[in-house]
């Protein structure tokens, strides 16, 4: 009793103060399976290459993705040569050259995915006053912290939105003029028209595109953008925790070797 | 702390940790102790590389020293111009006629330390009389081997001093170099200025960091001193 | 230490020549190997070092991690984002800075519960306790800044609503804020100044430790019976007794910390930090970090008292509910240091963590409905527990009988171990 109460009493807490931060203006969006979740989890390396297809093909053309740059699709399984080409498709500003000027050039594999709009304000202004947020790490930014270890959170909620527009809202909800009805946006009226639908993308590989797929698949691109080094650390955490539990079992055996003379 | 094996406690409660081992050797208590000590050791050092490893140059940095492209096509004879590769200066001469006959001369070789380029500062498809892939174009990591300065670029003669014919010579403690970034004998400089691995896309674009296809690999990490 | 200098037990001379001009080895030997513990310290006794080895793996990450940081505020979370992507081993090196502040503060209030508990406050351990205290204050000052140089939403609003507190000082407390901030909202001056802070108070805290260190050396450490150690029978040498208990405790310890750092490196932060700050837009619930949250609680707790208002009165409670700690050694007025021996406390401590735990929760939800009930009713048992609860216990309750030392309580008495569970009322 006298040792149990506390750990207890610390667990009961704990529960009781988590759980504080949900958003209850929308239902959350229905848990899924992701190749990333659990301990062990890593990402489906075909997903990850369609994922980046959709954001390539559909969301770039109003997100940016500013903390990533094309070296980083090697991270994805692409060849260098496959970067080189990629990066090639866009136009860079560089500059200033010799006279002093800006200049447009092709693309290469160090410069940083190319943000369709020239800063917040152009990108608001593009669409009826609403910005787009950059898509670099959204999934962390709208998660529970969880993502990477059981898959909720952050990114539930991004495929739930992918998937959760409604052509009509439901009667007796106002929806303003230039905004869309989406069950798990917060407030339910969303300025982004529903980007995917099926067949929106012809995926290289096959797959076939329903929106579920493409939606599954952006996801999964997007929650390896937002970590790209999750892999690693899981495969770390396992050695060191393994480590750990040896290490410790081995000094437990030698703490009560050394206590058995005392009582 | 060399000694793992402990005694009992004595009366006072204190062992004596050192020669009061009275168990002998090969205990379990031993060898519990130091295999916990040697695991906590390992860890301990598998602790130390991340953060040694952190300090090494990141992909960002590494990402930035891919090749530079180099357009020659205004280079003027007898005209050197410098571009950033890896943050270092490159230096590109379009060397006259003239100033490629100052190289051969033997009188200037019996000066050079090392004439014949023997220590590595250079890659193999530069290791000859002019130090470069076309004798035209010399290419050049611009920083002095001996403390790292910027050697300035003389190629008028007597301009460093009577006899001078042309070359590098470095401010900072008076390194000398010909116009091959040989350096001469008798200077702090201990060796030749290192060329960079580079290739010609077309007769007048030069691509620094790239080595020619059918050549050796080369990297300029490999040069004996930047 | 002063008097007769210790020689170090060795026969190498190079440690000997050493020692004689410069006593490291035997400093060493005295705090580290035959330095005497009583003999019963507990499991709740190894969250001192743990606390120490805390504080040792914050500042080494943190050196490393301030070497890729940018503090400037356009710059700042790009910053962070490449240490993350870029950085070799950047994103363990953040990963561990960023758990470990809250795995600090965990072994840190497991420690200062544990000092309540067994009464480690008292006579004559008064300054040790509240250097103690001093140490929390800087930490949760450290802590604040560390929080603000990712420059996320949270960072920014939680800097703003901390700092805006200090509007509430009558008269001077515009121009104050403004010196503050160095401008007259948050942005890149604060930024700059908290990253040189963050920088600055660690080192601060290591000199407190030190201090901290010096006192308990003094008269030893307290114990879980709470009474004085009467001689060589009641202690053991630190080595290798209390050496290989702090290092199991510590290995199980990284375990727990592991899993954080790698399995869930995100659930004890808040999402909201990872978007970009904002001077714009304030996010829909500004929460601090959760080991901030009790007192975050107080603050929002109190209302208007009198001609005071509410703003004001909650920065005073929320000062007073830590500076209240200082104080403790002397409102806490029963003769007993361990709540072993005291029925009545022993039930009172519990209500007291319970209380925080309460304010916690409160802290992390908007107030509102019953949330506001609760943080009232939270607040106010607080400062009655410190305020008028403990000095009347201290009076009324009738301790059980001590035991005559230590060994007596602790010495196997036919093969039962009394000190597992001394002084139970039988
Ligand atoms: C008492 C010790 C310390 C505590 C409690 C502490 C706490 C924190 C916290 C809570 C953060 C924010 C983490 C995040 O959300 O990303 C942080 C960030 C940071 N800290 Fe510390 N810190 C300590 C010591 C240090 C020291 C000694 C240094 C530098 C020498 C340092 C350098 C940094 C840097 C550069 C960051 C920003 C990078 C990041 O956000 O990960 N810290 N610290
Ligand atoms: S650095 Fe060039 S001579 Fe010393």
């Amino acid at each position: 009793m006298r040792r149990l109460f506390p750990a207890a009493l610390g667990a009961a807490l704990l529960l009781c103060a988590g759980g504080a931060w949900a958003q209850e203006d929308a239902p959350d969006a229905p848990h899924q399976d992701w190749s990333f979740a659990g301990v062990l989890g890593t990402f489906d390396p075909g997903s990850l290459q369609r994922g980046f297809q959709v954001y390539n093909e559909v969301c770039s053309n109003c997100h940016s993705m500013n903390q990533l740059h094309y070296r980083d699709l090697a991270g994805i399984g692409f060849d260098t040569a496959e970067i080189a080409a990629i990066a090639a498709q866009k136009q860079v500003q560089d500059g200033p050259n010799d006279q002093g000027q800006m200049f447009m050039r092709a693309g290469k594999s160090s410069d940083g995915f190319v943000a369709p709009f020239a800063n917040a304000q152009a990108a608001a202004a593009a669409n009826g006053g609403a910005a787009p947020p950059d898509l670099s790490v959204i999934v962390k930014a709208r998660g529970k912290g969880l993502e990477y270890l059981w898959g909720m959170g952050g990114p539930d909620y991004v495929y739930g939105v992918l998937n959760g527009f409604q052509d009509k809202p439901p009667a007796g909800f106002n929806l303003p003029q230039g905004k869309y009805y989406n069950e798990y946006f917060s407030g339910h009226a969303i300025s982004m028209p529903p980007p995917l639908a099926d067949g929106t993308v012809q995926f290289q590989d096959g797959t076939k595109s329903t929106l579920p797929q493409e939606a599954h698949d952006v996801v999964t691109f997007l929650t390896w953008a937002a970590e790209p080094k999750m892999e690693d650390r899981k495969r770390t955490g396992a050695k060191v925790i393994i480590f750990l539990l040896a290490m410790t079992g081995v000094l437990y055996g030698a703490k009560r070797k050394v206590w058995k003379d005392v009582h | 702390m060399a000694d793992l094996a402990h005694g009992k406690p004595d009366q006072r409660g204190l062992s004596h940790a050192a020669g009061a081992d009275s168990h002998g050797v090969g205990t379990r208590r031993d060898f519990l102790t130091i295999a916990g000590n040697a695991l906590a050791v390992v860890g301990a050092a598998c602790v130390a590389w991340p953060l040694i490893d952190s300090m090494n140059p990141a992909q960002d940095t590494l990402a930035a020293g891919a090749p530079v492209d180099i357009d020659i096509s205004k280079l003027q004879p007898g005209q050197q111009i410098v571009v950033l590769w890896r943050s270092r200066p490159i230096f590109v001469v379009n060397r006259t006629p003239d100033l490629l006959q100052t190289l051969q001369q033997p009188q200037d070789l019996a000066l050079l330390s090392d004439p014949n380029s023997e220590v590595l500062q250079q890659p193999g498809y530069a290791k000859n009389w002019n130090r470069s892939l076309q004798p035209q174009y010399l290419v050049l990591v611009g920083i002095c081997t001996h403390l790292g300065c910027i050697p300035s670029f003389m190629p008028q003669a007597n301009s460093v001093g009577p006899g001078w014919i042309g070359g590098y010579f470095c401010p900072c403690h008076g390194s000398r170099y010909d116009l091959s970034g040989r350096v001469y004998s008798g200077v702090p400089a201990p060796y030749n200025l290192p060329v960079p691995p580079y290739r010609f896309l077309n007769p007048t674009t030069i691509r620094i960091g790239e080595n020619p296809p059918n050549e050796a690999d080369f990297s300029l990490d490999s040069v004996v001193q930047i | 230490m002063a008097g007769t200098p210790s020689t170090v037990r060795t026969n190498n001379k190079l440690v000997r020549w050493i020692d004689r001009r410069l006593p490291l080895f035997s400093f060493a030997q005295d705090a580290m190997i035959d330095y005497p513990e009583p003999r019963n310290l507990n499991y709740w006794w190894n969250f001192g070092s743990l606390a120490g080895l805390m504080l040792v793996i914050m500042i080494v990450t943190g050196v490393f991690l301030a070497m890729q940081y940018t503090p400037d505020s356009n710059l700042a979370f790009n910053s962070v984002e490449r240490v993350m992507r870029d950085v070799n081993y950047g994103w363990l090196l953040r990963y561990i800075h960023m758990n470990g502040a809250s795995f600090f503060f965990i072994v840190v209030y497991i420690h200062i519960f544990r000092g309540m508990y067994y009464g480690s406050y008292k006579e004559p351990r008064e300054l040790l306790w509240m250097l103690g205290v001093v140490i929390l204050l800087l930490m949760m000052a450290t802590a604040f800044f560390g929080y603000v140089l990712p420059w996320g939403q949270m960072s920014f609003w939680g800097a703003t609503v901390i700092t805006n507190l200090f509007s509430v000082i009558p008269v001077v407390g515009k121009t104050v804020l403004t010196w503050l901030l160095g401008g007259y909202a948050v942005g890149g001056p604060t930024l700059a100044r908290f990253f040189s802070l963050h920088y600055l108070l660690p080192f601060v805290i290591v000199g407190v430790v030190g201090l901290h260190l010096i006192a308990l050396r003094q008269h030893g450490s307290n114990n879980p019976l709470g009474i004085a150690v009467k001689g060589p029978q009641d202690e053991l040498p630190f080595h290798p007794y209390y050496t290989i208990k702090d290092l199991f405790g510590l290995g199980v310890f990284l375990i727990i910390y592991a899993l954080f750092v790698f399995e869930m490196p995100n659930v004890l932060g808040d999402a909201a930090n990872y978007i970009p700050a904002n001077p714009l837009q304030t996010p829909p619930e500004i929460v601090p970090e959760w080991y901030l949250l009790p007192f975050y609680a107080i603050l929002r707790s109190v209302p208007d008292i009198l001609f005071i208002p509410s703003k004001l009165a909650g920065a005073i409670c929320l000062a007073g509910s830590i500076l209240i700690l200082f104080l403790l050694p002397w409102l806490d007025t029963s003769r007993v240091r361990s709540a072993y021996f005291r029925p009545i406390y022993k039930w009172v401590f519990w209500l007291i963590v319970i209380d925080v735990f309460a304010l916690g929760t409160v802290g992390a939800h908007r107030p509102e409905g019953w949330y506001i009930v609760i943080g009232r009713i939270a607040t106010l048992y607080y400062f009655f527990h410190f305020l008028i609860l403990l000095p009347f216990i201290g009076w009324f309750e009738r301790p059980l009988p001590l035991p005559e030392s230590i060994s007596a309580a602790v010495t196997r008495k036919n093969g039962v171990p009394v000190g597992a569970a001394p002084a139970e009322p039988r």
